[in-house]
């Protein structure tokens, strides 16, 4: 016997409700993954507290001019020649210019760095302090170097190789 | 008492104990005015260890091996006639050594200065002497590795007389034994910002150097080094606000451009074979010797501290001490010779103070060498007998103070000797900072 409610059928009704509820049920559902997009993180300056050995200093310094490492038994003589003088900062700006003077050092020419002071100031900012550059260096740098033409990428580097931050770690 | 009557008697007391001489714990009638007695001073820290016996008792192979042949092979600097036999210390001749090196002085230092010929050291080992000699002070607990507590002769006379880095330098004979952190210490109130320049010229000039310091870039001054400095100087303010400072001493732009000159003619005269060296250098005190003369003519230093180091060499080797000790006196001679005849800047106006750091021992070690001579080390009393000699202006000449059974001075006594020579003895003096029984010799004389 057949339940009618105001002209409809209540079976069919129910029938057609439940395959409303099944085709509903059965709607893809969508699902999140989040992801981390890689990022290099760096340091800031204020992390770095510890002073580099004079074989660190060389051994870092010939990296970053040469992009190689230097040999041990270089390192070792080296590191000899800054012990053997008393006012290290003055060694350390001899040992650069002597770096400077070889013909394998690799530096980005004039045109590159002028070309794109920002991306210049970024990479040589990473490569020597392993972090990223605040905007009051950003916007002093980009000034001093847009209004200093005999400025070259080789100044730069050698000012950063010689400054303090780079003895630390 | 009436108001005029007081501030006359006051007045007078005062005045009074301005201008009445006063007698000073040393005995010495006025206080040191901080006048000079002479604007150069060049302290030789002699020689790495050396016994008495071959030294200033002249004893040769006498007192060492059982070979009753004395003499005396420092004839620069001692009054005494050299062996007659055996000769080993000299160079290659017929034989090996046996061809005395001539002596350079027409006087002896003997004859010229004074000599306190029995001092006593206060340490048996190179690192405690050094810093006693340094430092005036004997409480040298640092060990090797570290920088000295107590300030330096060298912080002392930057500090007291307002000299520039320049003015002042320490050439070692290495960079051996901790020698090159003896240019500072690590006290507070001296330290780095008064520290001493430093060459170790057998590095800084010597094969590693040629390498790796002396093809240096030439940079234009204001076209090229001003910007670099600019940028430094801008990467530094930006670092030092996270108190980024680095320790050690600091010429100024001016000095710096100075000693990187100094080093090019170096390298430049080191390949053409024309450095001030000695007529005989064939160790490395006789190296060291010719670089400091160099420093010496192209700075004028005020102080200069020269450390020489191989007759060490006796620990195992008895012949090579005294073929050491020989080209140690050949130095000394050299020096005060090159300061007379090559420095007019410095001629006639230059104290030279020489002293071993430490003594050797009475009795020897067993190893034995090509003469089966022994070796000695040093540890025993006998490490505890050194001399010391002073020449220049204002030091007598001819006079010997003190002997075998009186000993007179001790080794932190070079420090206040040059404090007077130079006009800060009263700050030295006064500054607490010295053993308790370190004086001035010309306190002692």
């Amino acid at each position: 016997m057949h339940t009618l409610i105001k002209g409809v059928d209540m079976r069919r009704f129910l029938l057609f409700l439940g395959v409303l509820i099944f085709i509903a049920s059965c709607k893809k559902k969508e699902t999140y993954e989040y992801q981390i997009t890689p990022q290099n993180l760096y340091p800031t300056n204020a992390g770095k507290v510890k002073l580099k050995t004079d074989g660190q200093y060389v051994s870092i310094l010939y990296a970053n001019l040469f992009q190689t490492a230097l040999s041990s038994n270089e390192l070792f003589r080296i590191t000899q020649c800054i012990e053997s003088v008393g006012d290290k900062d003055l060694v350390r700006e001899v040992i650069i210019s002597n770096f400077m003077n070889k013909s394998d050092v690799i530096l980005p020419t004039n045109e590159e760095m002028r070309a794109d002071i920002d991306a210049f100031l970024e990479a040589t900012y990473e490569r020597f302090y392993v972090r990223k550059m605040t905007e009051a260096e950003r916007t002093w740098f980009r000034n001093y170097i847009e209004s200093n033409p005999n400025v070259t990428p080789e100044l730069v580097y050698f000012s950063f190789a010689l400054s303090n931050e780079y003895l630390f770690y | 008492m009436k108001r005029r009557n007081f501030i006359k008697k006051a007045a007078a007391v005062t005045a009074g104990a301005f201008a009445v001489p006063y007698i000073l714990p040393s005995g010495r009638l006025f206080a040191s005015s901080g006048s000079q007695l002479a604007p150069h001073v060049v302290y030789v820290l002699f020689a790495g260890g050396v016994r008495q016996q071959e030294s200033i008792l002249q004893g040769y192979l006498d007192q060492s091996q059982g070979l009753n042949i004395p003499g005396n092979i420092m004839y620069n600097m001692l009054n005494g006639a050299p062996p007659s036999q055996k000769i080993v210390y000299g160079t290659d001749g017929l034989l090996e050594g046996d061809t005395p090196i001539p002596q350079i002085l027409g006087q002896t230092l003997e004859q010229q200065g004074t000599l306190f010929p029995e001092v006593i050291s206060s340490s048996a080992g190179h690192y405690g002497g050094l810093n006693a000699l340094l430092q005036g002070n004997t409480l040298f607990t640092q060990g090797l590795k570290q920088k000295p507590i107590n300030p330096t002769i060298f912080e002392y006379a930057r500090r007291h007389l307002g000299l520039p880095a320049s003015k002042v330098w320490f050439v070692g004979n290495g960079i051996g034994n901790s020698t090159p952190l003896l240019n500072y210490s690590n006290h507070p109130s001296y330290g780095a910002d008064y520290g001493a320049n430093f060459f170790a010229p057998t590095i800084t000039f010597g094969q590693q150097g040629i390498d790796h310091l002396s093809n240096a870039k030439i940079y234009h001054p204001e076209e090229e080094l001003s910007p670099i400095y600019q940028m430094k100087y801008f990467l530094d303010n930006n670092f030092r606000n996270v108190g980024g400072e680095v320790p050690g001493i600091h010429n100024t732009e001016e000095e710096k451009q100075d000693i990187k000159a100094f080093m090019e003619e170096m390298y430049i005269k080191t390949q053409n074979g024309t450095i001030s060296h000695p007529p005989v250098t064939d160790n490395g005190d006789l190296v060291t010797v010719g670089y400091a003369c160099e420093v010496m003519k192209w700075f004028k230093p005020n102080l200069t501290v020269i450390n020489l180091s191989a007759v060490d060499g006796c620990h195992s080797n008895f012949t090579g001490y005294l073929g050491a000790l020989h080209r140690a006196d050949h130095a000394v001679g050299h020096i005060w010779n090159f300061i007379q005849t090559q420095v007019p800047e410095m001629a006639g106006n230059t104290a030279m103070i020489i002293t071993p750091e430490c003594g050797r021992n009475l009795m020897p070690n067993p190893i034995e060498d090509q003469n089966d001579w022994k070796a000695f080390d040093h540890s025993d009393a006998n490490t505890r007998r050194i001399f010391t000699q002073m020449v220049g202006p204002s030091i007598p000449s001819g006079l010997r103070v003190g002997s075998e059974t009186n000993q007179v001075g001790i080794s932190a006594d070079g420090a206040p000797t040059i404090a007077e020579i130079l006009g800060f003895k009263q700050e030295i003096m006064s500054s607490g900072l010295l053993a308790g029984n370190a004086q001035s010799l010309f306190d002692r004389i």
